[in-house]
């Protein structure tokens, strides 16, 4: 039998045998009173701990864990251990043994709690979520399982769950707390309900002034406002309290860059070495306003090269892959055209489509100028709703679509546009008067299917832009994308060709109120786009003077791009042209990915 | 002779040349086109000068789409063989494939010479002079067939293309009776011993009319089905199920059939394209337009849904680029969408593509000015189809079932055509006398849409 290792030790690198790690049977573990017998040992292993002396500390519990592994606090400090170490497969796996063991419910609570703190820490929040959701029901009247939960919901995009659980650790708590108010301003702040989400943020910040990550969310807040030179000072006298900030600093930048303040970023930045991967794409962005090409590119590859070092991630499309795959084989005309549809609700959404950078933000921020529209961003996306067909159906998504042909499951279409519907009230998306709320949600372009089931008749409008500037702006953005494809230009354009096709599968098969738009035309006139797609989703309006200014007063909520709202401007269209003619190799790599859209989109007749 | 077939390999496998020859032809009359792909890449490379697996590996490219590679091929081995009547014969068919009709006529021409006693030879050359529109060469060299083999069917009904296009149609509607014989008409009419009605009265519901052929002739001899009545009261038709909705509004029928089975008590029968020929047919007597409508729900329902669907303002263009790829004449008459160009950059249009089957995926690829909403997904059958077109400005569409649908419910359409259209388009004429609603576009050239295009959207 492998037990892992050849001298029987787990593979994960607890120091623990396989067989009373990874490999275990659990059905053999000893019973609840053999374990209590190595009660006192246990406690000697924590305060061992506690008095930072691990090796000894570890030594013990590796001994108790031999003999019991599922003796509670031995694991708990072996788990310790290993997270101070960095050992972090060993800790995730002795982690997730802990919060999985038999106990009291508080105890549960506690361990669930803890080991998804330990993964929010790392930014793992959807990993997260199962252990926070079980502390909670372990312990429903813990605050702290509520806040920690309310994190990893807000962190997921789920902010109406978010809130709520924020606003329930609030009052089980019966006080104001700052790190929860905190949180729950930035959870506001992401709904784009910027009002109150400062309010909260003045409030959180009386009570513990000493949270600089809450001062760079209530800068980034006034920032989203429009009201930049307030932002600003805020930055500088946090700054000034806490200089070495890294986080704070990089918002300056980010500040700067939004402000075209390319030199002070840069300054601000300091010499490239000690630079972090988002601090050296900052860098690159800055040296492109400053039209400085070559040492743009250099940092941001730097920058890239850093990330694959540290992290090993490279553009992983298996998934996506086999998810275009599946929906192809679902969504064709013959299949769709008879399953049922929702009826109309008292709002049309306006899907803008487009690959991130195509300028979908600029076009909801336009839209947001007239009279009728609302800015719905991201807020709840069909995405979500595909899964939870998957609840309300049997069966896998988007197979179990085909169960709505049988009986009541008839009504699910309705059921799930109210569930899309129900968020955009809540937060003041769909008030009165608002005719068309904008849903500009990334992971549209995969759900068209499902779209035309709820909203068989809202437009879906397309910003294009040419490929090779798409792969060039977010080859320099900090953004994660999905299947890590912001890795390099290689995954980009792949991850690219990937959405053009799903985007086409679904054109092809499916009868869709689509209008295709270019960013280029755009940014050149705005008014004859902008009233191009007027005209298209059946809105009489005049455009106001000034319209491509981009400063009219906007209701809230305001999605969070509105922080980078600035007048029309074109200094950003075929921006590629110059850097292809400073480094004539550069999108080689990418050009037999690419050119086969930049053909097929019209943009080879334009003259490019 | 033996040849290598598998020349670079350790396993080196010798057959005899003509077992060699007879399996690679076996293999593409089989349709095994890979295999015979490989099969004569392997010979080839053993033997790259031999005129008859060069000739063979030719067809076998052909069939597969690479045009150039054939013709390259064929040619190659007809220049090592110029005796041999068989190459030329096989290359004619080939220049009419890639629209080469000058090459195609030398081509054939020299078939004939070199075997003036092939009938096929001269059933080839047939064809190239129909292609280039000289009809009465086509019709005397398609005679000059059947002098040879007076059965050969496909020469008799080259014969009834050509004198039906140049509109010659009483003559016509005989030779074309033999479409029957063609290989690709069997299982069309009922294994039966009755005869075929010869225009003759009949007792009600004795007569079956069979709507042989495509969906756009049984639209267009649809109409002489109410002639037909008249003389054999209640007679049961038989068609198919796309259809049963479109024909089922003609006045005078019996019953509709679907499936042979059905088809009990019947005393004589007569295809639906047999009809013309028994009324006496002429361009002067053709039944008139407007014997089909479309369904007034459905169509109250469709101009709902496009009133909600399109941009107002705008004119409305449905649009059609691709007929059923099976087809004998689908490469002359489809187009890739992207060949509407001119149409896609009008700003005063929406295009509504009413297109079916697997082309509708080109919609996917479109990114031109002008809006386009692809119906085609929607449409569940021509009733859809025939309700949308009431709620349209215009369709523009080619040469196939809708554009008879669009005629028969009088929709104003532009159909554009090939250089030798089907021979019921006729010739030198923007109209058509089957019906008035259609405006007609022709090829100038051979193969050329371009000018076609740019005419028809000029005029919309």
């Amino acid at each position: 039998m492998s037990l892992g290792t050849t001298d029987g030790l787990c593979s994960c690198g607890s120091g623990l045998r396989a067989l009373r790690c990874c490999q275990a049977d659990r059905e053999q573990w000893p019973g609840q009173d053999a374990v209590t017998l190595l009660d006192e040992k246990a406690a000697e292993a924590t305060r061992l701990f506690n008095k930072k002396e691990h090796s000894e500390a570890e030594a013990l519990a590796l001994t108790i864990l031999d003999a019991a592994p599922n003796q509670r606090a031995a694991l708990r400090v072996l788990f310790e251990v290993r997270n101070a170490q960095r050992r972090i497969k060993a800790a995730d796996a002795l982690g997730a043994r802990l919060a999985g063991l038999p106990g009291p419910p508080a105890l549960r609570a506690l361990a669930s709690g803890q080991y998804a703190q330990y993964l929010v820490g790392q930014g793992r929040h959807a990993e997260a979520l199962p252990f926070a959701a079980a502390a909670v029901k372990a312990a429903p009247k813990v605050a702290q399982t509520h806040h920690v939960l309310g994190v990893v919901f807000t962190e997921t995009g789920a902010v109406l769950a978010g809130e709520r659980h924020y606003r329930q650790a609030l009052a089980l708590l019966g006080r104001e707390d700052g790190m929860v108010l905190g949180n729950l301003a930035w959870n506001l702040k992401l709904q784009g309900r910027l009002s109150d989400a400062e309010a909260l943020y003045e409030k959180a910040l009386t009570l513990r002034p000493d949270n600089p990550r809450g001062v760079g969310g209530r800068a980034q807040v006034i920032f989203t406002k429009g009201e930049r030179a307030r932002a600003d000072a805020l930055l500088d006298e946090a700054l000034a309290c806490w200089p070495q900030d890294r986080m704070l600093r990089l918002l300056k930048v980010m500040a700067d860059l939004a402000c075209q303040r390319p030199q002070a970023a840069l300054e601000r930045l300091g010499p490239p070495e000690a630079q972090m991967p988002p601090e050296l794409l900052a860098r690159g962005r800055a040296f492109m306003q400053l039209g400085q090409k070559q040492e743009a590119i250099s940092a941001i590859a730097a920058a890239r090269m850093t990330q694959r070092e540290r992290t090993g991630k490279v553009y992983q499309p298996a998934a996506l892959l086999a998810r275009v795959a599946r929906d192809e084989a679902y969504f064709t005309a013959d299949r769709v055209r008879h399953l049922p549809r929702a009826g109309t609700g008292p709002f049309m959404p306006v899907f803008l489509l487009g690959f991130p950078r195509a300028g979908s933000s600029l076009l909801e921020q336009l839209l947001a100028q007239l009279p009728g529209f609302a800015s719905g961003d991201e807020t709840a996306p069909v995405a979500e709703l595909a899964r939870a067909a998957e609840g309300l159906l049997s069966g896998g998504y988007p197979e179990c679509l085909d169960e709505m042909l049988v009986g009541e499951a008839a009504r699910v279409p309705n059921q799930l546009r109210q569930m899309y519907e129900a968020p955009r009230q809540k937060i003041g998306l769909a008030r009165p008067g608002v005719q068309f709320i904008t849903d500009r949600a990334a992971s549209n372009v995969w759900h068209l299917g499902l779209i035309k089931l709820l909203y068989p008749e809202a437009p879906v409008i397309h910003v294009l832009r040419h490929p090779y500037d798409l792969v060039l702006s977010n080859i320099a953005q900090d953004r994660k994308l999905e299947g890590d494809a912001q890795a390099g230009l290689p995954g980009l354009a792949q991850y690219f060709a990937l959405h053009a096709r799903m985007i086409r599968h679904y054109r092809g098969q499916l009868t869709l109120r689509y209008l295709p738009v270019r960013y280029e035309d755009l940014v050149m006139d705005p008014d004859a786009v902008v009233s191009r797609v007027l005209t298209f989703i059946g809105m009489e309006a005049a455009l106001p003077s000034g319209f491509a200014l981009n400063n009219r007063p906007v209701a809230e909520p305001l999605p969070a791009h509105f922080a980078g709202r600035e007048a029309v401007h074109r200094r950003s269209a075929w921006r590629f042209k110059d850097y292809q003619a400073a480094m004539p190799n550069l999108f080689s790599e990418v050009a037999p990915v690419l050119d086969p859209w930049v053909r097929e989109f019209g943009y080879e007749e334009r003259g490019a | 002779m033996n040849v290598a077939v598998q020349p670079l390999g350790p396993d080196k496998v010798v057959m005899p040349l003509a077992e060699a020859l007879n399996k690679l032809a076996k293999l593409e009359q089989a349709n095994k086109l890979a295999e015979a792909d490989d099969l004569a890449a392997r010979m080839l490379a053993a033997m790259p000068e031999h005129p008859h697996i060069l000739q063979l590996a030719g067809i076998v490219s052909y069939r597969n789409g690479r045009v150039a590679e054939a013709i390259e091929q064929m040619e190659k081995s007809e220049a090592l063989s110029p005796e041999t009547a068989l190459y030329p014969r096989n290359l004619c068919e080939v220049y009419r494939g890639a629209g080469r009709l000058d090459d195609a006529l030398r081509a054939g021409q020299r078939a004939v010479q070199l075997a003036p006693e092939d009938a096929r030879s001269h059933f080839n050359l047939a064809l190239i002079h129909y292609e280039r529109l000289e009809l009465d060469e086509a019709v005397r060299v398609a005679e000059q067939a059947l002098s040879l083999d007076p059965e050969f069917a496909e020469a008799h009904f080259e014969k009834a293309e050509a004198l039906l296009l140049a509109g010659r149609l009483k003559e016509g509607w005989e030779s074309y009776e033999w479409r029957f014989k063609l290989k690709q008409a069997e299982g069309m009419l009922p294994k039966t011993e009755k005869p075929q009605w010869q225009g003759q009265a009949m007792e009600a519901g004795k007569l079956l009319i069979i709507g042989d052929q495509g969906f756009g002739d049984c639209v267009q001899f649809g109409r002489f089905i109410p002639w037909a009545a008249l003389l054999a009261p209640q007679p049961v038709v038989a068609c198919s199920t796309e259809l049963l909705p479109l024909l089922s509004q003609l006045p005078g029928i019996g019953k509709i059939i679907t499936r042979w089975d059905d088809a009990l008590g019947y005393e004589a029968y007569i295809p639906l394209s047999g009809l013309p020929r028994l009324a006496g047919t002429t361009v002067d007597n053709i039944p008139p337009s407007g014997y089909l409508a479309p369904n007034p729900e459905l169509a109250a329902c469709w101009g709902r849904r496009l009133e909600r669907l399109t941009p107002k303002g705008k004119k409305r263009i449905a649009l059609v680029w691709a007929g059923r790829p099976t087809h004998k004449n689908d490469k002359k008459r489809s187009l890739k969408l992207s060949q509407f160009a001119p149409l896609f950059a009008r700003d005063d249009v929406v295009i509504l593509t009413v297109q079916k089957g697997d082309q509708i995926a080109q919609a996917g690829g479109y990114y031109g000015h002008a809006p386009l909403i692809n119906l085609g997904p929607e449409i569940e059958d021509f009733l859809d189809t025939m309700a949308i077109l009431q709620h349209v400005d215009r369709l523009l569409t080619i040469d196939t079932s809708v554009a008879h649908l669009a005629g028969a419910s009088d929709v104003p359409s532009s159909v554009i055509l090939p250089y030798a259209p089907d021979w019921r388009w006729m010739l030198n004429r923007g109209d058509t006398p089957w019906y008035p609603s259609l405006r007609l576009y022709r090829q100038s050239e051979p193969y050329k849409w371009e000018d076609v295009i740019r005419r028809v959207v000029a005029d919309l």
